[in-house]
């Protein structure tokens, strides 16, 4: 079991920067936010603590589809893979590398979040459970991103996961509700954007549960094509 | 002997985009290495010999046949621990060398107080004990060459697979590494060894095989080899060069390269006429000669390409 936790805390030492970049990016936010004495409304600094903490699933995206393409680039996945690690174990270690980078974006805006919004009265459990939605969907994205990066480049293993992840919107306005639950990212990002001071929403375990079983189902679909995969041949 | 590895008629086809059309970069390859030799993988670029050794390692999978390596299927992730293995342009993480080191021995189940201590051991076997902590980011291409092999040694693996592993080093450093190879030879293990650089592959290899566009064009061991067939060199003195056809006058003394067969006639000829025979020597030709050899042997050949 130890090859993934070394091949995930890696990983997140070879994001250092982008991390480092995000972490920056949350602390300006912050002190705009507090410190300043610019004028805001209590609505807006929920609607950039709500945006800010979306975007991560974006970089959760970046994050999955680039890391097997990064590291065959490089070659530095031969070392690693020469090693007595099967290829099932190093995914599990992109995927939790994956989640810890979107781990420690939202544990920091978790923090300042909940410091921020506590003070303009939003409750700070909300936060955490929020937080939690945003990790469970980083979660399933980075891994539905790993998953179409193990035979397509990361532009279109980014493209193609935004589609999936954006198929309930697209089932909503078929009028196929039912299943746009299907795929609970979109679900999530709802809860997320939908709280509201007044509404600060009760939580909602069954699309965080649902987001858990897929986030399996895909990575042992990425691991079953992974496997077959000529990982020496150059990318493309 | 055991072999450790074992390829058993193994093709290797890659498709090449956007064509499709099918390159065939290894085709019926049959070899074995033996238990506790060094190995010499020889072929010119594009013969296949990387290809061979990513499927052995597992990184790649062929499109038919199979491969045996230490007792299990290529690509066995367990067997690998007992494996070190050597990259061709080796890429590693951007670390100080002593924790990259432990790294990879961490990533084969090592830990603790031995790893520590074989960490350092294998830095200071490749010369780096100086620069272990510092990142290997910084480091030329010799020194990045020389700390891919300590992480291949970390684990004191059985089989040693070594892909051009004294390419980028200077004459010292590949003296220091050949120093390494037969150290661990004579500790029983197996080194499989491709690389360019023949004249190290002729000192240090008990067996070598020549690769020519995917198939295998000659195998043996290196000193059958590198007899030249039947050839044999005598040097004499004290008789004229125009007495005996055939001779070539080199430092005061007469050298004639013949035949086997005619080595008792010309021997006997030189005793008639006086002279003196100062060595009888089968001849031996340079792995490079050999090479080069096999090389144009193959031209007319010439099939699909690898």
């Amino acid at each position: 079991m130890k090859p993934p936790f070394l091949i995930g805390f890696n990983f997140v030492r070879e994001q250092r920067w982008p991390i480092l970049v995000l972490l920056l990016w949350i602390l300006l936010l912050a002190f705009l936010g507090l410190i300043t004495d610019m004028p805001r409304g209590r609505e807006d600094l929920l609607f950039i603590f709500k945006q800010v903490a979306l975007y991560v699933v974006v970089f959760s995206i970046f994050f999955g589809g680039s890391a097997i393409y990064n590291e065959r680039k490089t070659r530095r996945i031969l070392a690693v893979l020469s090693k007595a690690v099967g290829r099932q174990q190093y995914l599990s270690g992109l995927v939790l590398g994956v989640t810890m980078c979107c781990g420690i974006y939202c544990f920091s805006l978790g923090m300042t979040g909940s410091w921020a919004l506590g003070e303009a009265g939003f409750p700070a459990s909300q936060v955490w459970f929020l937080m939690l939605c945003v990790i469970v969907a980083c979660m399933l994205a980075g891994t539905l991103a790993l998953m179409f990066s193990t035979f397509l480049n990361p532009f279109f293993a980014a493209g193609a996961t935004a589609a999936v992840l954006a198929a309930p919107v697209l089932l909503t306005h078929l009028g196929l509700a039912p299943w746009a639950e299907a795929m609970p990212v979109y679900a999530l990002t709802v809860t997320v954007m939908e709280s509201s001071f007044r509404a600060p929403g009760s939580p909602l375990w069954s699309p965080i549960l649902l987001a858990l079983a897929e986030t399996i189902i895909f990575w042992v679909l990425a691991a079953r094509i992974f496997a077959h995969v000529d990982i020496a041949v150059a990318v493309e | 002997m055991a072999a450790v590895l074992e390829f058993e008629g193994i093709t290797k086809e890659y498709r090449n985009l956007p064509n499709l059309r099918r390159l065939r970069a290894l085709d019926d390859f049959t070899l074995q290495v033996e238990a506790g030799e060094i190995f010499g993988f020889l072929g010119p670029n594009g013969a296949g010999k990387s290809t061979a050794i990513h499927l052995a390692m597992g990184f790649m999978h062929p499109t038919r046949g199979r491969g045996v390596m230490l007792g299990a299927p290529f690509g066995h992730a367990a067997t690998r621990r007992r494996v070190g293995f050597l990259a061709e342009n080796v890429a590693l993480y951007h670390r100080r060398a002593n924790r990259l080191v432990r790294f990879y021995g961490a990533l084969n189940g090592m830990g603790g107080p031995r790893l520590l201590q074989r960490a350092t051991e294998v830095l200071r076997m490749v010369g780096l004990q100086d620069h272990a902590s510092r990142n290997v980011g910084r480091f030329s291409r010799g020194m990045l060459q020389r700390v891919g092999l300590a992480q291949a040694l970390v684990n004191d693996p059985e089989l040693l697979i070594l892909d051009e592993p004294t390419s980028a080093l200077d004459p010292v450093a590949r003296v220091v590494v050949r120093e390494i190879l037969l150290a661990a030879r004579n500790a029983g293990k197996t080194i499989f060894l491709s690389s360019h650089l023949l004249s190290e592959v002729e000192l240090i290899c008990d067996r070598v095989a020549v690769l020519h566009r995917g198939r295998l064009v000659r195998q043996g061991r290196t000193s059958d080899l590198l007899h030249a067939a039947g050839q044999t060199e005598i040097v004499a003195r004290g008789i004229a060069a125009s007495q005996i056809p055939g001779a070539v006058a080199q430092n005061g003394a007469l050298h004639w390269r013949t035949p086997a067969a005619d080595q008792r006639r010309i021997m006997e000829q030189i005793w008639t006429l006086g002279g003196e025979v100062v060595s009888v020597n089968p001849l031996r030709r340079s792995l490079e000669e050999l090479f080069l050899e096999l090389a144009a042997e193959a031209r007319p050949s010439q099939r699909g390409p690898s």
